[in-house]
């Protein structure tokens, strides 16, 4: 039966580029091309053939059909990390001008390793995107209550912005202080840029703060507007090229790009930084697809890939949003869903330290690489994948599908000489140590961020994805009384099918520091009225931008959020109040005892300070329009006994000091309903799953594996 | 374990090397070797023939003397004495302890305040080259910066006998 093609995510790498092309009926294929950076829809277009393949479909024929497509790329982040940006001119308020070279401390060491981040002559600062040259201060103030207390000295600006173009700038960006109070110094700067320009007889674009990013904390306020005047703008036109490419092939739909707060927006967006940040969020935004989809409300996503292991959190079914993330070293003003991040991942090197005799993991990693048993890599200190093939739980015939070849042999002969005999252990309890350490760090990475927040593993359902999850997720899960654990069978490209699960959703944040009772307390329907206006311009910024799309008013759907905290402390929190209108006291109230609740939930009961009153920091509203999103597969239940085609014979593996035979299935013959009692190992090309022996495995209907405890025939009655 | 060429080692001395490739190498486990490739690129640069047991600092070495004693040594052969005793003792000393003095290198303002902290800068008395600065409160007594244990270090940490004259 022929294909129907209906949504497309493309994730193009720095190396490759990837497509994933999803069908009514929820099947996928993926398909490969090498990434074309000075166009990105060559690649984009030899990507889409490569899969299209799979369904003896061209690109001409499959694209109509299309009705859904997601974008998201390195091409900018690439810019920033090579600095490869535009030429740009900055004017801030007199004496900041050395902002960029002084940073934030953090900023030297982020991305850094636990032990370098202690060992300071490793701490570096970051080159400027802008050179001290073409910064210029012009005086002004204005305080935080949005006073103008110092007037904008408007000659100074003449000369600044002069100065600037004649220094050849290709932009001019604007971030004076505590602009997003009262903008009215930086719209003036405006004006007198557009005189100069239009005297000169140049153009270049001006980038002012409070409109684009109006929110506090000034630093990563100037570094925001930087990154998007520097690398997300000029990308712009990449943009438009892959929608023309998507246009060309006949398709009729507009290209998306995935943006760090978990929606996607279209590529006319105002700001288009937000798109840069956006990584590996694809994983979290298909965990909470999946999470509505199966009725689940609280779910820890953990994807275990090459280099990392990242996890979040689906509370109630919605993901937390971190507003200070960092990206290359800069630290940002911007909603990213947050994600916790790890070094530790399949391809992550072990050593044994030659000071204190211990095995050490990472913290840099073989990348995309596997390890010494890919003898063509020519690594010569083992991963994590090494010692997962000598235990016996990966298959050296059948990685990627038997596409590479992995010499086992080496692995052993390897670990024994780097690892093993250092220790004076055999090979085997060397490799298992390695694993049980690896899976051990990743289990208390979990536990603290569960508890952390407040919660218990009961209260949440473990998802397991990446290359490297549903491996080791028995092990990273052991002992922890998870509601439940899944893994789908598509765990490899769970992330690409995540983006494609993302909502056409504008967000908009500004800060108003709005006080609720405490010293200097305003009255609480001055509150309302004051919260009230910001979210009506939010709501209006979000409109706009659908207009663009062609989308009217009626079909959005809006919500509305604030960030919070206690007077005097330093740590906001987010969450979605029920109106974005309030009309009466009782309203305001309940958004103060939201709070009260989230925050005795976060910490504890007792760290509650009310007695200073509260602040509302940030005032927020995100508009959806439904969009497609890929089906679930949805197969008949069969009985528990697999068939016996899916069983491709056993294995002798070693686990925790024993020779156990394990079965070994293969992934796509295990029918739904079917149970896999462990010691299973079940096989697909892109990824492998491991069954515990003191677990099972048992597969629903939507092709989702779920992973228990033995199910003791005595009580069974509970299950 | 990282391995390193001498010429990657020669960069590292110069300050050549790009900071990537530094931190690189500071954040790896120590190279077995280093020591040992550093003492010798050392010695190739130094105009007298004393083996060189320790660097001690921008331009001085503890050295190994014919009679078997260890003195400290700048490059261009001037001798401080036994390593045991400060060498600073032995060196010029310029002691910028007026508001004049610190005017020369600071801006106003930016220098220390003198009735609080002196700044003194011990030089070579064989070339003059400038070997180190401390900076004090007057009164203070002279720093003795490191006084390594070079016994304990070649045995307990090299794992070898310390040299001696044969
Ligand atoms: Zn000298």
């Amino acid at each position: 039966m022929p294909h129907k093609a209906k949504i497309l995510a493309i994730d193009a790498g720095g190396t490759m580029t990837d497509t994933f092309i999803i069908d009514e009926k929820g099947e996928f294929i993926v398909g490969k091309a090498q990434t074309t950076p000075h166009d990105e829809s060559i690649g984009v277009a030899n990507s889409s053939r490569d899969a299209l393949k799979y369904w003896g479909m061209l690109p001409e024929e499959a694209f109509p059909t299309i009705i859904s497509g997601i974008y998201s790329g390195t091409a900018m982040l690439n810019r920033l990390l090579e600095r490869k940006g535009k030429r740009l001119g900055l004017i801030v308020t007199a004496g900041q001008e050395d902002y960029l070279r002084l940073e934030r401390g953090i900023q030297t060491y982020l991305g850094y390793s636990y032990s370098d981040r202690l060992h300071v002559a490793t701490h570096r600062h970051n080159e400027p995107l802008i050179p001290r040259e073409r910064i210029r201060g012009v005086r002004e103030r204005i305080d935080l209550f949005g006073d103008v207390i110092i007037p904008l000295y408007e000659d100074e600006v003449f000369q600044a912005v002069e100065e600037l173009l004649d220094q050849e700038v290709e932009g001019i960006c604007v971030n004076l202080l505590y602009s997003y109070r009262n903008p009215i110094h930086e719209v003036k700067v405006r004006e007198i840029a557009e005189k100069v320009m239009e005297k000169k007889g140049v153009q270049v674009p001006l980038f002012l703060a409070s409109e684009l990013y109006p929110v506090r904390r000034d630093f990563p306020r100037l570094n925001t507007l930087l990154v998007e005047a520097y690398a997300a703008e000029p990308s712009r036109g990449q943009l438009e090229r892959v929608q023309n490419k998507v246009n060309e092939l006949g398709g009729r739909f507009n290209i998306r790009v995935m943006a760090s707060h978990g929606g996607t927006i279209g590529i006319d967006a105002k700001k288009l930084a937000p798109t840069l940040v956006s990584g590996p969020i694809g994983g979290v935004i298909g965990g909470k697809y999946l999470a509505e989809k199966l009725g689940i409300k609280n779910v820890v996503c953990t994807d275990i890939g090459g280099t990392s292991f990242d996890l979040a959190l689906i509370t109630d079914g919605e993901f937390h949003i971190k507003s200070t993330p960092d990206i290359a070293r800069f630290i940002l003003n911007l909603p990213l869903v947050q994600i916790d991040s790890v070094g530790a991942g399949t391809g992550t090197f072990v050593r044994v330290n030659p000071t204190s005799n211990r095995i050490e993991l990472g913290p840099d990693s073989a990348g995309y690489r596997i390890g010494v048993s890919n003898e063509q890599e020519n690594l010569d200190a083992p991963t994590i994948s090494d010692c997962n093939l000598v235990l016996g739980l990966l298959n050296p015939d059948f990685f990627l599908g038997g596409d590479i070849k992995l010499n086992k042999q080496r692995a052993i002969e390897v670990i024994d000489e780097k690892i093993a005999k250092p220790l004076g252990l055999n090979v085997y309890d060397a490799a298992s140590g390695v694993v049980r350490l690896f899976e051990d760090s990743l289990k208390n990475q979990v536990v603290a961020m569960v508890l952390g927040k407040g919660y218990a593993p009961v209260n949440y359902t473990l998802l397991c994805y990446g290359g490297g999850g549903p491996l080791h997720v028995g092990g990273c899960t052991e002992g922890l009384d998870f509601e439940d654990v899944i893994i789908p069978t598509w765990a490899a490209g769970f992330s690409a099918f995540g983006c494609a699960c993302a909502d056409f959703e504008y967000r908009y944040d500004r800060t108003v520091d709005l006080p609720i009772g405490g010293i200097g307390q305003l009255d609480p329907m001055t509150v309302s009225v004051l919260l009230n206006a910001a979210w009506a311009e939010l709501r209006q910024k979000v409109i706009s931008q659908f207009e663009k799309s062609g989308i009217p008013e009626d079909q959005i759907k809006f919500r509305h959020a604030v960030r919070m905290q206690y007077q005097g402390q330093l740590n906001d929190l987010e969450f979605y109040t029920r109106t974005g209108e309030i009309t009466k006291k009782e309203e305001l109230d309940e958004i103060v005892e939201e709070f009260e609740n989230l925050y005795g939930r976060i910490y504890a009961r007792s760290a509650k300070s009310p007695e200073l009153g509260y602040l509302v920091t940030t005032a927020i509203v995100t508009g959806t329009v439904p969009v497609e999103k890929p089906d679930l597969p949805n197969e008949p239940l069969a009985g528990p006994e697999p068939p016996a085609e899916a069983h491709k014979g056993t294995r002798e593996v070693y686990w925790r000091g024993n020779w156990i035979t394990a079965d070994i299935y293969d992934m796509e013959k295990v029918k739904p309903g079917n149970v896999l009692k462990g010691l299973s190992i079940v096989e697909a090309p892109a990824t492998t799953f491991v069954v515990p022996p003191d677990q099972e495995a048992c597969l629903d209907q939507y092709r989702i594996f779920h992973l228990r405890k033995k199910v003791n025939k005595f009580d069974i009655g509970g299950i | 374990m990282p391995k390193y060429t001498r010429e990657t080692l020669k960069n590292l001395l110069d300050g050549k090397l790009p900071f990537s490739e530094v931190k690189v190498m500071m954040s790896s486990f120590k190279d077995p070797e280093r020591f040992e490739m550093m003492l010798e690129i050392h010695q190739s640069r130094v105009p007298w023939p004393e083996k060189i047991l320790l660097p001690l600092g921008l331009h001085l070495y503890i050295v190994l003397k014919e009679n078997g004693d260890r003195v400290v040594k700048c490059d261009c052969g001037y001798e401080f004495g036994d390593y045991r005793k400060n060498w600073k003792l032995n060196a010029l000393v310029y002691v910028r302890d007026t508001e004049e003095k610190i005017a020369e290198i600071y801006p106003k303002l930016m220098g220390p305040d003198p009735r609080w902290m002196e700044i003194r800068e011990y030089y070579c008395p064989g070339c003059s080259t400038q070997l180190e600065v401390e900076s004090v409160p007057p009164g203070y007594p002279v720093i003795f910066d490191f006084k390594p244990d070079i016994d304990a270090f070649y045995e307990k940490w090299l794992g070898k006998p310390v040299p001696t004259v044969e």
